[in-house]
């Protein structure tokens, strides 16, 4: 069966054979926790659909989202670069699908198959720029900015113009408070990028938001299809 | 925790906030508000926009105004004095 995660897709026929019978599938409800701050990460994920956030904590409750992977990624990075755990907490975002692999094996995986490493390694350069450019966008962009490089980012991992995101995620999302999320999806829609129902963002003019977006957007995902591969 | 809901009136239209948020009391719905406002100047300033006009309409679940809150309150005084606001 063809995989839907853009890097397991990204390995040759023999390393997808060498990972297929080590691989469990799962659903992946809304908040559930794939990683925990500071705990051993017991296995790794590729997502399949849906969404994760990267979360990096300020408190034992509080956060900003630094980061974002879905079926283009995995989730246990730091055990591709021989670290066993992380400050920043992991969960789905959006609902999905996806496989896991118990850690250990995993990294005996690595240790002998260089294909594979080698695949994730350019994958974690690929992701660490995607960080930086939001680094560069939480330091530069106004809020509708920042929104529209987001829901960008969103619509690039998944099959439908239909986002299912609430305004508290997004007002998590963005570091904003939720008024500044109405606010700012109320202007997107005004230009008429986006339609906004409860719960949902529909994308209805990409290329006029990709513009919108500016410098947050496009380096990354260039990035990425050089990297790896389609990202789309 | 109750519902409230933290419209925004930009004095010519109201948009509406959908979801809500789970909030202790009408207090800390007042001051979900104060801190929104501050925000809010905050982007409106270096975006140079004027949201004078702008204010939070809170209600509850059932639709119902408990309480109109300016943004200009989370001005600071020696400001909106000079301003004559």
């Amino acid at each position: 069966m063809a995989f839907n995660n853009r890097l397991l897709r990204a390995l040759s026929p023999a390393d997808q054979e060498t990972l297929r019978p080590h691989l469990r599938w799962s659903e992946l409800e809304r908040g559930t926790v794939l990683v925990s701050p500071d705990e051993p990460i017991k296995h790794v994920w590729f997502p399949e659909s849906g969404l994760t956030s990267i979360i990096a904590m300020a408190g034992t409750d509080q956060g900003i989202e630094v980061g974002l992977a879905g079926r283009d990624g995995l989730v246990g990075m730091p055990l591709v670069l021989d670290a066993d755990r992380t400050p920043h907490r992991i969960f789905m975002q959006v609902a999905g699908v996806g496989y896991s692999i118990d850690g250990d094996l995993f990294r005996t995986v690595l240790d002998n198959h260089a294909g594979i490493r080698k695949l994730l390694l350019r994958y974690v350069q690929a992701y660490s720029t995607q960080t930086t450019y939001t680094a560069l966008s939480n330091a530069t962009h106004t809020v509708e900015e920042r929104l529209a490089r987001w829901l960008l980012m969103s619509h690039d991992r998944q099959d439908t113009d239909e986002i299912p995101l609430t305004h508290d995620f997004l007002a998590l999302m963005l570091g904003v408070r939720r008024p500044s999320v109405t606010i700012a999806l109320h202007s997107l829609e005004g230009l008429g990028f986006i339609k906004a129902t409860r719960g949902l963002v529909l994308v209805r003019k990409r290329e006029e938001l990709e513009e919108f977006a500016g410098a947050g957007y496009g380096v990354p995902e260039a990035e990425y299809e050089r990297l790896i591969g389609q990202l789309r | 925790m109750p519902r409230f809901f933290l419209h925004i009136d930009d004095g010519t239209q109201r948009i509406e906030d959908e979801e809500g948020s789970e909030l202790l009391d009408l207090d800390a719905a007042r001051e979900e508000a104060r801190s929104a406002a501050r925000q809010l100047w905050a982007s409106a300033i270096l975006a140079g926009h004027d949201i004078e006009a702008h204010r939070f309409v809170i209600t509850d679940n059932d639709g119902r105004v408990l309480e109109t809150v300016p943004t200009d309150e989370a001005l600071p005084k020696r400001l909106t004095g000079r301003l004559g606001i």
